[in-house]
């Protein structure tokens, strides 16, 4: 049983009187693809910055790859790659010029230089872009060729902060697809996405809201620990449907999903049989209502929803 | 409902610049004390004077006579004594490491020759500065010659006395002159540098698009970039002409309605230079860089430090397409002559020539990068 | 863990090379300016005032009276463009721009010269120009004194023990170049470093490369130097192109050493880019860090070094100031070498100052650039 990858023991970040990341701990195993997920603000890129040192922690510990953050911080940077929320690699650089820097600060040795650099660019998918300039690529190919850079010395922890926001779904499924194949390879990654359907790929999900991890499982497991039932009601009218049901007895939480609309009660029987009646004296007609299985996106709203609550009483 | 909604708009778009400017308070700090800073430095800098030369003696004589030949070199204000020696070398080494400009060498048996009506002093000069060399070595001889007179001719005095007088500016004080035209050189980089940054820095931000989407249109968005440049230039105009008057008491002879209306004109000429190199700037480190590559050049020949007068007739010429030298020529002749519309016409006409050119032409440009 | 890693530093400087390169202004700033600089300064602008227009009222015109005058024309510095009958017409004249300076020879001139009585001469000179009317007094001054010398030396009655001998040293034909180009040597160093320098840091802050860079296991000192070896050599080459310039074409001489210019020429590039780098670790924006720039190096290196005007003409407070100024110590040694000839010996101590100064520049920007964000 090998160590693990990454260990966050009471991890805290505080700026000024607000407190981003409140006492985090959790450990990543190596290979894993580790999810972090939670909405704007909820303190996911702050962690990742505290773990590749580049914000030092108000308090708390934590190990990248077996080096302490606190003491041995030069040594994490070396076993890491990081790739930000924006992009950050030099447009006035090509590709390849690029890729050259990268290797020679993370002192890739000369002799596999070329060999690395080849294996970026077929990744990558630039070979035949390898002398344009960067800021002539469009946002999907920019951010593999971070993902690439990230990559040229082989570290065995990779951050990647939001590495698909703005992308296109076939661009980010591709995405997806090299992780996957890196992680297979024994690289461990450690993702931050406010996308839900990319959550399922993961190994393992961490949720965090407000600085705190509020769940912590695999997807499977996060989905069966949904809190509370789940009712989907169909209609024409859904928007004034979930109008109707705000703050209606029983209901914890209300919003459309795609065409129809999903309603996380407190009781599935009685909510069966109060809604039709709240909807009725509506005035509104409704085509179907039943319980079902809640998606992850259903379960991360009950949980934060929740845990908003249990912090406001 | 035409006219109130776009003077609405432009009223915001004047008013979101300015709070961008200001928001910054390093930057508000430094559009409002880089002026007074070089306001005084220039003031108290830059001067064709030549007093309190530094100077090195050598007395290799030591007798009344030698000290009172020195004595009265050091006190005319023009030689300030840095360094005394019997050593000619002494002399030689002070002069090139730079410590005394300017030396005297009174050799041995100067009182002996003195009384037989055969004596030398040796001057000498560090000619690097060539005004302060000839000037400073008149003063000098004249300061020698008229020791030599009183010690052997007593009664006898210099045969001319040249008695120099200044029309304007009595006192030939060279902040008098040098102070008003600072005002121009802050303009020109206000008005050509901060401008052409404020276009670039929304187009490199990406707002730029924005601001298309919207209702605004190009000239509006113009108007809204360079009226604040437009303001501020007026603040500083008053700011500048404040401690001109009060702190270094240049006179002020002339209207300051006439001056007003010329500030505007030197302004709308460089906020159109500045708006032209935003056209050409991608980025605000471009927008910079050809800025200054601009500024340097229009505040060298402009009359500014250097006169136009020594230049080289083709230069000359060449000045007379540069805003800054009209301006400078309005501002100094406002201030010290009392000049008016008269005497200043043609260098209105320029100024509103040059500007009405310069906007123009930038604004099509800008059109054309902008759609 | 070494701070400072060939290979990382190597990494770093190729990488603002390539920048450079694509950047036609930096490099138009960094070559192209110094040149036109030089042409400027060297041909284009100047303090030798000559043909200074001169107008006169004669009310001698007598022997004496032109051989004053010719005393002026013969000086190459006046031109003499006019005669007035009468005084009362001065004030016009000079009212319209028409005459520089106006030279009043009194009616008696020529027999107050002969009966040993002071000769009263007037000049009038139109001060709205402060600068160039003290430079055309004191020419006068200049001419009026020669020819007082010699009326001395022609009359008999006169007792003269002590004569004044004067010698130009260093700049004998007294040309205003000689006096520029080897201070522009430094006034360029200031423009690379207070400019092109004092954006680099502040860019990559902007830009959002700097995080980048900072996940990266590259040292603070390695990120500088990187950034200051390309513009060391720009600088260098600067030195070396202006020098030859300023010797092949203006013909300004140079007496001295080769190596200690370009030793200290180093020295005092290396404290200035460093300062450079300060003002752009400080100044999180571009914007911010050219007005900084500006002010703290170019302005000063401009005015306070005695590049143009002499230090000891300033009031009290800013010469104190010019002694926190590096250009004015490398200006001793620049002319020091061009026109003076001298070399170690003589300049050690400013030599000393110039590695001290690029020592602290160093120092003080390691200390003040973070890499981390917090």
């Amino acid at each position: 049983m090998s160590a693990p990858a990454v260990t966050v023991e009471r991890l805290t970040r505080r700026f000024g009187a607000f407190t981003a990341v409140d006492e985090v701990s959790f450990e990543v195993a190596r290979g894993e693809v580790f999810g972090f997920l939670g909405p704007n603000g909820a303190g996911k890129t702050t962690t990742i910055k505290m773990l590749t040192g580049l914000l030092q922690p108000s308090s708390g510990r934590g190990t990248v790859a077996g080096f302490d953050l606190a003491r041995e911080v030069e040594s994490v940077k070396r076993s890491i790659g990081y790739m930000s929320q924006l992009f950050s690699l030099y447009g006035d650089l090509t590709v390849e010029e690029n890729i050259a820097f990268f290797a020679g600060l993370y002192g890739v040795p000369r002799a596999r230089r070329a060999g690395r650099r080849d294996w970026v660019l077929e990744m990558a998918g630039l070979k035949d872009h390898r002398s344009r300039l960067t800021q002539e690529l469009s946002l999907g190919w920019k951010q593999r060729l971070a993902l690439g850079t990230a990559m040229i010395h082989e570290p065995p922890v990779l951050f990647l902060d939001e590495p698909t926001s703005g992308v296109d779904p076939i661009s980010r499924r591709d995405f997806w697809d090299l992780i996957g194949g890196l992680a297979a390879r024994g690289t461990t990654v450690f993702v931050s996405t406010h996308y839900m359907e990319e959550a399922e790929y993961c190994h393992r999900l961490a949720l965090m809201s407000r600085g705190r991890i509020i769940a912590l499982d695999r997807p499977a497991g996060l989905r069966a620990a949904m809190p509370a039932p789940l009712i989907e009601i169909q209609t024409d009218d859904s928007p004034r449907v979930v109008e109707a049901l705000e703050g209606a007895e029983g209901v914890i939480e209300v919003g459309l999903f795609g065409r129809a609309v999903h309603v996380i009660v407190r009781d599935a029987e009685r909510a069966r049989a109060e809604l039709p009646r709240v909807l009725a004296a509506a005035g509104l007609a409704v085509r179907g209502l039943q319980v079902v299985e809640p998606s992850l996106e259903d379960v991360f709203v009950a949980l934060v929803h929740l845990s908003n609550q249990g912090a406001a009483t | 409902m035409r006219l109130p909604e776009r003077f609405d708009r432009l009223v915001e778009m004047v008013h979101k610049e300015l709070i961008q400017v200001f928001r910054d308070p390093r930057l508000a700090r430094i559009v409002l004390v880089a002026p007074v800073l070089q306001l005084l430095v220039f003031g108290y800098v830059v001067t064709t004077d030549v007093r309190r030369i530094p100077t090195f003696v050598v007395d290799q004589d030591r007798t009344r006579a030698s000290r009172d030949l020195v004595q009265t070199l050091a006190a005319s204000g023009y030689f300030r004594i840095v360094g005394r020696s019997d050593r000619p070398r002494d002399l030689v080494e002070a002069l090139d490491h730079g410590r005394a400009v300017a030396g005297v060498d009174v050799p041995r048996g100067f009182a002996r020759d003195a009384a037989r009506q055969a004596a030398t002093v040796q001057l000498v000069f560090d000619g690097t500065n060539s005004n302060t060399a000839t000037v400073g070595s008149g003063y000098a001889e004249r300061i020698v010659m008229a020791y030599a007179l009183r010690q052997g001719s007593p009664g006898r005095s210099l045969p001319v006395d040249l008695r120099a007088r200044a029309w304007f500016n009595p006192n030939l004080r060279s902040s008098d002159y040098n102070v008003p035209a600072v005002m121009g050189q802050l303009l020109l980089i206000l008005s050509l540098l901060l401008t052409s940054l404020a276009v670039v820095r929304e187009r490199e931000a990406g707002t730029l698009e924005q601001l298309m989407v919207s209702p605004l249109t190009a000239g509006e968005l113009i108007i809204g970039k360079t009226v604040p440049f437009a303001l501020l230039g007026v603040f500083e105009m008053v700011l500048i002409t404040s401690v001109a008057l009060f702190w270094f008491r240049v006179p002020f002879q002339g209207s300051f309605l006439l001056l007003l209306p010329a500030g505007l004109l030197f302004i709308l000429c460089m906020l159109g230079a500045g708006l032209l190199i935003s056209t050409v700037s991608n980025t605000q480190q471009e927008a910079m860089l050809t800025s200054f590559l601009v500024i340097m050049p229009v505040m060298l020949l402009s009359g500014f430090m250097f006169p136009v007068s020594s230049m080289p007739v083709a230069f000359q010429w060449l000045t007379l397409l540069n805003p800054l030298r009209h301006f400078l020529e309005i501002v100094r002749a406002i201030f010290l002559k009392g000049a008016g519309l008269e005497a200043l016409w043609p260098q209105y006409l320029a100024l509103l020539v040059m500007g009405a050119g310069l906007l123009s032409f930038a604004t099509t440009r800008f059109h054309k990068t902008v759609s | 863990m070494r701070a400072l890693d060939p290979t990382r530093l190597l990494a770093m400087a190729r990488k603002e090379v390539l920048q450079l390169r694509r950047d036609p202004r930096s490099l138009i700033l960094a070559f192209l300016l110094p040149v036109a600089l030089l042409v400027f300064f060297g041909y284009a602008i100047s303090w030798d005032v000559s043909d200074i227009r001169l107008v006169v009222v004669d009310q001698d015109r007598g022997a004496k009276a032109r051989e004053l005058l010719d005393g002026f024309r013969a000086s190459g510095r006046f031109a003499i463009v006019g005669r007035l009958e009468r005084t009362a017409d001065i004030g016009p004249l000079l009212d319209r721009g028409q005459a520089r300076i106006v030279l009043v020879i009194p009616p008696r001139f020529d027999a107050d010269l002969g009966a040993g009585r002071t000769a009263v001469v007037q000049a009038i000179v139109d001060g709205s120009d402060a600068n160039t009317a003290t430079i055309a007094l004191g020419y006068a001054q200049a001419i009026v004194q020669q020819f007082s010398a010699r009326a001395l030396f022609q009359t008999r009655r006169v007792r003269l023990p002590v004569t004044a001998a004067t010698r130009i040293w260093y700049n004998e034909e007294l040309s205003s170049r000689n006096m520029i180009v080897p201070g522009l040597v430094a006034v360029i160093m200031m423009i690379i470093a207070g400019l092109l320098t004092s954006l680099t840091i502040a860019r990559e802050w902007e830009r959002g490369t700097m995080e980048q860079l900072a996940s990266t296991p590259v040292s603070r000192l390695e990120v500088l130097l990187g950034k200051l070896l390309p513009y060391l050599a720009i600088g260098l080459v600067d030195v070396a192109l202006c020098s030859l310039l300023g010797v092949v074409i203006f013909r300004v001489p140079f007496r001295g050493d080769v190596f200690f210019l370009m030793g200290a020429s180093f020295a005092f590039l290396v404290g200035t880019l460093g300062l450079g780098l300060v003002i752009s670790a400080l100044a999180r924006t571009q914007l911010l860090a050219t007005q900084i720039g500006m002010i703290a190096t170019f302005l000063p290196g401009f005015l306070l070094s005695g590049f143009m005007f002499p230090i000891d003409n300033m009031p009290l407070v800013l010469r104190a100031i010019t002694y926190l100024v590096p250009a004015r110590y490398f200006l001793v040694v620049t002319r020091g070498i061009f026109l003076k000839g001298v070399g170690p010996e003589v300049l050690w101590s400013e030599g000393l100052l110039m590695v001290l100064y690029a020592f602290a520049g160093l120092g003080l920007a390691a200390h003040s650039f973070r890499k981390e964000l917090g």
